[in-house]
């Protein structure tokens, strides 16, 4: 792939933009601008490389991804099979449609109790996430299944296609740009259900190292927490987008 | 009479879905016996919402203050520098990246740090809501300001305008569509943002009642505080949409 010369300058200016931000969070942290809770950038990184933290961050690492993971995937599965619903039984659709955004605007903070009850503790920020990413791409693949055309529709009953039939060749291979775009705004979505979970009392995970950092004073701890969130959030949303552009390449 | 029988038939093929689930949770209450400091039933949450509205108005009002003043101030900010970096090819090409990379990453877990940086305090939840709703206005913004209707820049040129009536005239207000998306997206993490932080630093406001009531096992008093979180978050979100649907109109 070559790339012109405006891309060129727009990538070159990118990466200046992200040095420079690097730059002002080390010099803000070296002459305190800000005060003893901002540390340097390399304070942070030198912290969270230090060999002896490896097993604290691994074991909150595996215990926080494996919560953003699953609760991904079952709201992914929850969002898709609530939309194949509400497309095949049209009658049913304001009434799932109303239920999605209504559970959708109930905080996190307000479900965390609930999900404390009816659950557990230590699977309340999956619960989450799977709410925030069951209504992304709910809402994505409801669009994206009216997407498919009239005539096309019409072609698959005159030759006796049966429902899932047209579902399976049809309706979903026209709406993969829609739901693949769903996807990659949940990546985001399924972080921040997790972290907002284990904020709630969960015993291990990223979430919960922030919140007892915070509590303690442990700077360089904190930053490193949600460095390391931030970090792994945009490396999932950059592969996201890179899945989007492929598909919307084949499929659109 | 028939119309108010077409119009219960609409209202229950929308909401079909939210009662059934009050029906199941009441039901679910009676038939396992439960304890109310365990899970309150509906009923009982409504009736401390009528016997108290005290103690929920002035707790909402306070948060949702917070969340509408951020709201503003962080749309306001997000839009000037949206407006400096269009004045430069430099600027935009440092600032948009950045802007995206933060509009990517789950802000919410920037709260504890800069609760941290900026003290357990009102001003803080404030400062949290501002920025939150800041990388939306920004990013929408830049774009918006870069979507000119095909043709128009050189009509501009052609009848003589100046740079500074070109922007006035045409560049401002062909970003006010993409203006509008940003705060129908901002609206609803502005309140959740303004809880999670009064919840975190247990400072004032609903976060706070949320927390001090779940500590004191008023767990009717909680999901109290959740049915009042919701209705606002609703209501801000529709309000946004209703914004946004006008404005297009009247844009278009």
């Amino acid at each position: 792939m070559r790339l012109s010369r405006p891309q060129i300058q727009d990538l070159a200016l990118g990466v200046l933009g992200i040095l420079l931000f690097l730059l002002g969070w080390e010099l803000i942290g070296f002459y305190k601008l800000a005060g003893l809770t901002w540390p340097r950038f390399s304070t942070v990184m030198e912290y969270l490389f230090d060999p002896s933290r490896r097993g604290l961050f691994g074991r909150a690492m595996g215990a926080s991804f494996s919560m953003i993971l699953g609760g991904y995937l079952l709201g992914f599965l929850i969002g898709l099979g609530a939309a194949m619903l509400s497309y095949t039984l049209k009658p049913m659709q304001p009434g799932i449609d109303r239920l999605a955004s209504t559970i959708n605007a109930i905080p996190p903070i307000a479900l965390a109790p609930l999900f404390i009850v009816l659950l557990s503790r230590e699977v309340t920020g999956m619960a989450i996430a799977t709410i925030n990413v069951f209504f992304v791409i709910y809402v994505a693949a409801t669009s994206g299944l009216e997407k498919s055309r009239q005539n096309h529709r019409d072609l698959f009953k005159v030759l006796g296609a049966s429902k899932s039939t047209r579902m399976l060749r049809l309706d979903l291979p026209a709406a993969l740009p829609s739901i693949v775009s769903g996807m990659k705004y949940a990546t985001p979505a399924a972080f921040i259900g997790a972290i907002l979970g284990e904020w709630f009392g969960a015993s291990r995970g990223l979430g919960l190292l922030m919140v007892s950092a915070m509590q303690n004073f442990q700077i360089p701890l904190l930053w490193s927490a949600v460095f390391i969130a931030s970090a792994a959030s945009l490396i999932a949303f950059g592969l996201m987008s890179l899945l989007e552009r492929f598909v919307h390449g084949r499929f659109s | 009479m028939t119309g108010f029988a077409t119009r219960a038939r609409g209202f229950l093929a929308k909401y079909w879905g939210v009662i059934g689930v009050l029906l199941l949770w009441q039901g679910w209450v009676w038939a396992k016996d439960l304890n109310a400091i365990v899970m309150p039933q509906p009923l009982d949450v409504v009736r401390d919402l009528v016997t108290n509205p005290g103690i929920y108005l002035s707790n909402a009002a306070l948060t949702l203050t917070l969340a509408a003043l951020g709201l503003v101030m962080g749309m306001a900010l997000g839009t000037a520098i949206a407006v400096l970096a269009w004045t430069s090819r430099l600027l935009s090409g440092i600032l948009i990246p950045l802007g995206l990379i933060f509009s990517s990453v789950p802000v919410v877990a920037l709260i504890p740090i800069l609760a941290r940086l900026l003290g357990y305090d009102v001003k803080t939840v404030l400062a949290i809501v501002v920025i939150i709703s800041f990388f939306p206005a920004f990013v929408f913004t830049s774009a918006g300001l870069r979507a000119l209707p095909p043709g128009s820049e050189d009509l501009f040129r052609v009848f003589g305008s100046s740079p500074w009536q070109r922007f006035i005239r045409l560049v401002l207000p062909s970003a006010v569509p993409s203006w509008m998306i940003a705060l129908r997206l901002s609206a609803p993490p502005a309140v959740l943002s303004a809880m999670v932080a009064e919840f975190l630093m247990g400072t004032s406001g609903l976060g706070y009642m949320f927390r001090q009531s779940a500590a004191d096992f008023q767990t009717d008093r909680a999901f109290g505080t959740s049915v009042v979180a919701t209705a606002i978050s609703v209501l801000c979100f529709t309000l946004a949409t209703l914004a946004e649907k006008r404005v297009n109109a009247r844009w278009s």
